[in-house]
Parts: C-alpha cells; sequence; structure tokens
C-alpha cells in the first residue's frame, strides 16, 4: 500500500499492510518503523504497539451508554487522549464507535497474524 | 507482515487480564490486613497487631511481584485502585477467620491462573506462578494455625486474650 506524505507521523514509500479500514478511516502496520499508523477522520497518528492498545483498551472503556443517557450538553462530547497524546480530540458518540470500530478492527487483524504465524511456524518444524 | 504483538509482549490478553486481577487481588488483600492490624491495635493486641503489619507488607510485595512480572514480559501492568476494606470487626477471632477466608480466594485465584497459563500454553508464566502457590500454601497454614489458637486457648478470659495475642504473634516466626 502506498501513501502520500501528509504529515510525518505517515510512512512513505514503504510496502504497509493495510489491517483495517472504515468509513472514517483506515490503519496500516509500518515495517520500517514498526508502529501501527491509523488515519481516523483525516487525522494522522503512529503508535508503537504498546502504546497502540493502551489507546484501544482506553476508547473501549468510553461508558457510550452514559453519555446517551446524559442529557446536558458536554454528555455529547468526550475528550479522547492517547498515551504521549499523540491524538487528543473532543469526539461526539458516533465518533466513538467509529474510532472503536477502527480500533478493535486493527487489533482483530493483529491477533489474526500473530495467529497465522504461529501456525505457520509450527509447519516448518514439523 | 512482522508478528509485532509477539514481539512486544510474551503474554496472551487473556493471562494478562488475569495477572493485573492477581495484582488487585494481592493489593486490596494488604489494605485489609492493614485494616485488620489497625483494629488489633486500637483493641490492645499489639503483638499480633505487628503480625498483621508484617503480613499487609508480605502481601504488597506479592502485589509488586506480580505487578513487575507483567512489565517484564512486555504487558500492560494496570494500578489497581484499592476498594473499601472492612475496619470494624466484631471479635478477635473474627479478624483471623475472615484472613483464612481471604486467603483461600487467593489461592484460589492462583489456580486459575495456572489452569489458564496451561490452557494457552505459557509455560513461563505457570513457572512464575508456582513461587504464589507455595506461598499461599503456608499462607494458609499459618491462617488455619491462628485458629487453632482459638480452639486450645479461651478468648473469652483476659488472661486467654493475652495468651492469644502472644502465640499467633509467633507464628510467622515458627514459618517453615
Amino acid at each position: 500500500m502506498q501513501h502520500i506524505y501528509i504529515e510525518n507521523m505517515e510512512c512513505i514509500n514503504q510496502s504497509n499492510d493495510l489491517l483495517f479500514e472504515n468509513k472514517k478511516g483506515y490503519s496500516y502496520q509500518c515495517e520500517l518503523t514498526n508502529t501501527i499508523v491509523v488515519n481516523f477522520d483525516g487525522i494522522i497518528t503512529s503508535y508503537k504497539i504498546r502504546d497502540f492498545l493502551i489507546f484501544q483498551r482506553m476508547v473501549n472503556s468510553v461508558n457510550v451508554l452514559d453519555m446517551l443517557y446524559n442529557l446536558s450538553d458536554e454528555g455529547d462530547y468526550k475528550l479522547i487522549e492517547a498515551t504521549k497524546r499523540n491524538f487528543s480530540k473532543e469526539l461526539t458518540i458516533c465518533e466513538i464507535v467509529q474510532l472503536r470500530d477502527l480500533l478493535n478492527g486493527t487489533k482483530f487483524t493483529l491477533v489474526l497474524n500473530s495467529m497465522v504465524l504461529e501456525v505457520l511456524s509450527d509447519t516448518v518444524v514439523y | 507482515m512482522k508478528d509485532l504483538l509477539r514481539t512486544h509482549t510474551s503474554l496472551q490478553e487473556g493471562i494478562e487480564k488475569l495477572l493485573n486481577l492477581q495484582s488487585k487481588i494481592e493489593s486490596d488483600a494488604s489494605a485489609k490486613y492493614l485494616a485488620m492490624a489497625s483494629w488489633l491495635d486500637r483493641n490492645g493486641f499489639e503483638n499480633t497487631a505487628g503480625y498483621m503489619y508484617d503480613q499487609a507488607e508480605e502481601e504488597r510485595s506479592h502485589f509488586l511481584k506480580v505487578f513487575k512480572y507483567i512489565t517484564d514480559m512486555g504487558g500492560i501492568a494496570i494500578t489497581p485502585t484499592v476498594n473499601e476494606v472492612q475496619q470494624e470487626f466484631s471479635s478477635f477471632k473474627e479478624v483471623f477467620e475472615i484472613a483464612l477466608q481471604n486467603e483461600i480466594a487467593v489461592t484460589h485465584a492462583v489456580n486459575k491462573i495456572i489452569a489458564k497459563c496451561r490452557l494457552e500454553n505459557d509455560y513461563a508464566t505457570e513457572e512464575f506462578m508456582m513461587w504464589y502457590v507455595r506461598e499461599q500454601r503456608e499462607e494458609e497454614i499459618n491462617a488455619r494455625r491462628a485458629l487453632e489458637f482459638f480452639e486450645l486457648i479461651d478468648e473469652n478470659t483476659a488472661a486467654g486474650k493475652f495468651e492469644l495475642d502472644k502465640q499467633i504473634a509467633k507464628i510467622g516466626a515458627t514459618e517453615i
């Protein structure tokens, strides 16, 4: 997958593997920097795997139902900040659900890749 | 495509969750023993209060050991929040009954992790947790021994309470 240069976080001229894509963005694994690059609604951020997992868990832990039932204005938005603050934005409920979908899809592909490689390494041994 | 998940950690997510839970259980146990020590201290059981302070320290060291293991293995160790703990006890004996129940609960939690490790073929964590198995065996023996003293010494007399306070405090010192 080729990407044009948008911000300094985007990997360029590399063969990067798309991990997941939805209406709001996409993610891929940069083989050069060993990072996960996430483009969500035009905001491009890059994470070491551990930071990515922390971010994913944090987004999953947002109580969307509480936000839905909260009738005050501040209940409409939630500040989502990634570790080391490479992502910091107030998101609506819809955006949180879409970001969650993107991150969970990315994580699923990472786990699947890990499982496939484990199985393939078994084949080599035998 | 590189396997970034495996290169950053050898812990499976399920095992990491259980280890974080274990670190919380150990941390809670430390807080519970501290509350017991405080109750014993203010009710005149100075020796057993000292014993409980030592237990609280020991549980904290167990918590730190598992916490450090998670980070050493590339996992994400989550600092546990301390739950509300029981501050008041109806009797001297009740303190030790609750202590034994607590130790049994910790043993069950340790066993669950080992069962999960075997399921996931995580022998490194299993080997690490065997230390806790041995530790829990000792902890349960000590907690039961404390309760045995209540069968041997009459708690309802001042002399009995005084003797219980002395004898229970010796349990850790005579540990095998």
